[in-house]
């Protein structure tokens, strides 16, 4: 500590670190994330007004929205620290947008998007096509291009897992409507 | 000792014994690559789990969470890349050793140390559970509030490395358990005119999505990421010379991992952290650190592995999950019929024993398999990421399809993904929301039934002693991060 403030002659009590002086108050990234989940809460906090009203005698004095909206308050108030708390972290030396300040791989929308159009396909093509489909779609989406090795795994793989649930676990597989 | 000997007979069968080798191979395995997590390996075999014995299914669960906390420290060890992150502070050490040609050593090291860690975990286990829920069972529905809320407030330090973010997806976690028929009144809420919501949201489909997708979609970002890797191996365990530097250490370790274990939220991953700060401090050759020093392995192996015996003590005498793998342990209890509580251990005392006898097994399983399959284990991460990941999805599509064959669960689960995928990259952890999700229930019911007890007086919480020392530490708990600073400063400024 004494070595920490000999290294810094001109820094005096009440000063803060050069990083620090530096630093915004606010956080407008988290801002907007604030911003939404505050957001979000007022849409269910609206929503619990539509909720059933009943007797207070039936309810027992703990109506059915009061467990919701606590927690909606609780959610609505923290949020509201967001934005001020990278400070904090920052004298902890951590930074909160070190992850986010890369902006998300157009790979990982593409992914999510084949995820997304595969699981929407699954009550037609039934489960054991879906599953193969997944096993060619996405190493092909990920760059995988060895053939000699994606088609075995493409059939061999799903037929397995389909072999494990339906026949050893007697788990009922969608079959599929198109077939 | 009946109930002692009845549950671990129960395990003498050998199918029993074989399903605790499979966990403990896929535990083993999961552990060492690096994205795939133990939570994540326990979320995706509970599909498996639906047709089998309650005994065998939680043996199973137990074991793969005992050993995937083990399998982390290979690839943390040969490759510098921790397979979980309790392994995070075996790299240190480690990847050291490895590079200068004791790859070998340092694996024996952290198999022993993991081992005795975990049994000294299971000794307390066996002692404390009982007595735990001896305790537990005097607590009324305000102790349980009290007591929930205290597990909830530990979320701020479960993971990631933001409090504030912590509690906000635990309370989120509550909210969703909210969803569905309200038990008092038979009102639905949030359920938007969806059928299949009117009974609650899955909790299986959302652990998987938020382990699993959420994962895959990380992955997605990373796909030419290259490991240097270390190929000469062999595994030897530890010399007396080294058994007698790093006991203490082990002793110590396992001591911090079993009490961080306990602590509701609390798990491996702040256990080993503690455990490795630990080692440094009461080490004479602290300048060995982060260059090869083996208490740097012993330290955080025997704590991570130690957490796991301790966090199954909260989760089955008070049915609060001492970790993020344990709620979902918990979760499984649930799917199976349990009422995981005070009251399992009262009625049914043979099967936590028979956990325990599990884990025991484990341990000495993933001895075995680590010392005589470190090399085979550390070659699975050369299985291409291009076919692991959809591997994954498959089994999480499957997974969340099976519980109750519903399309609704799997689409779920990608929803989870999705959204674990964004919290994650705003610093908000998938752990706390899972024990939000599965604690929700149990808050709501024991605060909704205070209430009723109380005629809507909140005051008359406070008459417990027991309510306002779990209020009270629940309070420094979350004040902790702001008062302890605050309180260093004003310790400088007097000296």
């Amino acid at each position: 500590m004494n070595e920490q403030r000999e290294s810094s002659p001109q820094r005096t009590r009440g000063q803060r670190p050069a990083r620090f002086s530096r630093l915004p108050t606010i956080n407008l990234t988290d801002l907007w994330l604030c911003l939404l989940i505050v957001a979000v809460c007022v849409a269910l906090y609206v929503v619990t007004r539509d909720f059933e009203q009943v007797a207070d005698m039936f309810a027992q004095d703990v109506p059915p929205e009061f467990f919701p909206r606590l927690l909606l308050w609780t959610i609505g108030v923290l949020a509201l620290l967001l934005p001020f708390e990278h400070i904090h972290l920052r004298r902890r030396d951590e930074d909160i947008d070190e992850h986010r300040s890369v902006s998300i791989k157009p790979i990982s929308f593409v992914t999510a998007a084949l995820l997304a159009l595969v699981v929407a396909s699954m009550p037609w093509l039934g489960t054991w096509v879906t599953m193969t489909l997944v096993c060619v779609l996405l190493p092909l989406l990920w760059g995988e291009r060895r053939w000699i090795v994606l088609v075995p795994y493409a059939i061999v793989f799903p037929g397995l897992v389909v072999l494990l649930f339906s026949g050893v676990l007697k788990v009922y597989l969608e079959p599929g409507s198109l077939w | 000792m009946e109930p002692l000997l009845t549950g671990l007979l129960l395990l003498a069968d050998p199918f029993n014994i074989l399903l605790i080798f499979i966990g403990v191979l896929v535990g083993v395995t999961v552990g060492a690559l690096p994205g795939l997590s133990s939570p994540m390996a326990v979320a995706l075999l509970l599909p498996f789990t639906i047709s089998l014995e309650p005994v065998p299914a939680i043996a199973m669960l137990a074991a793969l969470y005992c050993a995937g906390t083990f399998g982390g420290s290979i690839t943390a060890i040969l490759i510098n890349a921790p397979g979980a992150p309790p392994a995070v502070a075996t790299a240190f050490d480690g990847y050291p050793m490895a590079k200068r040609g004791e790859a070998g050593r340092a694996l024996g090291l952290a198999a022993v140390c993991s081992v005795l860690g975990g049994i000294f975990s299971l000794i307390v286990f066996l002692l404390a559970t009982p007595l735990l829920a001896q305790v537990a069972l005097q607590f009324r529905p305000p102790e349980y509030f009290a007591l929930t809320v205290f597990a909830l407030s530990m979320l701020a330090s479960i993971s990631g490395r933001s409090s504030l973010r912590n509690l906000i997806a635990g309370a989120f976690g509550v909210l969703l358990g909210t969803v569905g028929i309200h038990l008092t009144t038979g009102v639905e809420r949030f359920t938007f005119g969806t059928y299949e919501l009117t009974e609650g949201i899955n909790f299986i489909p959302v652990l998987i999505g938020l382990f699993a997708i959420g994962e895959l979609l990380n992955q997605s970002q990373t796909l030419s990421v290259a490991y240097e890797r270390i190929t000469s191996v062999v595994i030897r365990l530890p010399s007396w010379e080294d058994f007698k530097r790093v006991r203490a250490t082990i002793l110590r370790s396992s001591g911090i991992g079993t009490f961080i274990g306990i602590l509701p939220a609390e798990g491996a991953t702040v256990a080993a952290i503690m455990g490795y700060n630990e080692a440094k401090r009461w080490s004479k050759n602290k300048e060995e650190f982060g260059k090869g020093a083996i208490e740097g392995i012993a330290g955080p192996e025997a704590a991570n592995n130690a957490a796991t015996g301790g966090a199954m003590v909260p989760t089955l005498a008070l049915g609060i999950p001492g970790s993020g793998t344990t709620a979902i342990i918990l979760a499984a209890l649930i799917m199976h019929g349990f009422r995981p509580g005070p009251y399992l251990m009262r009625e049914t005392p043979e099967f936590i024993y028979a956990i325990f006898g599990a884990m025991l097994i484990a341990n000495f399983m993933f001895l075995g398999i680590g010392l005589a399959g470190a090399k085979l284990f550390s070659r699975i991460t050369l299985i291409p990421r291009t076919l692991l990941w959809p591997s994954v999805f498959v089994f999480s599509m499957i997974g969340a399809y099976s519980f109750s064959s519903s399309v609704f669960d799997v689409w779920v689960m990608l929803v989870a993904g999705f959204v674990g995928f964004l919290m994650a990259r705003h610093g908000f952890g998938a752990a706390p929301l899972v024990m939000g999700l599965i604690l929700g229930k149990l808050v709501e019911e024991s605060l909704s039934q205070s209430m009723i007890m109380f005629d809507n007086n909140w005051l008359r919480f406070f008459e417990s002693p027991i309510v306002v020392g779990f209020f009270a530490i629940t309070v420094l708990s979350l004040g902790w991060p702001l008062l302890g600073p605050l309180i260093r400063r004003l310790r400088a400024r007097a000296v």
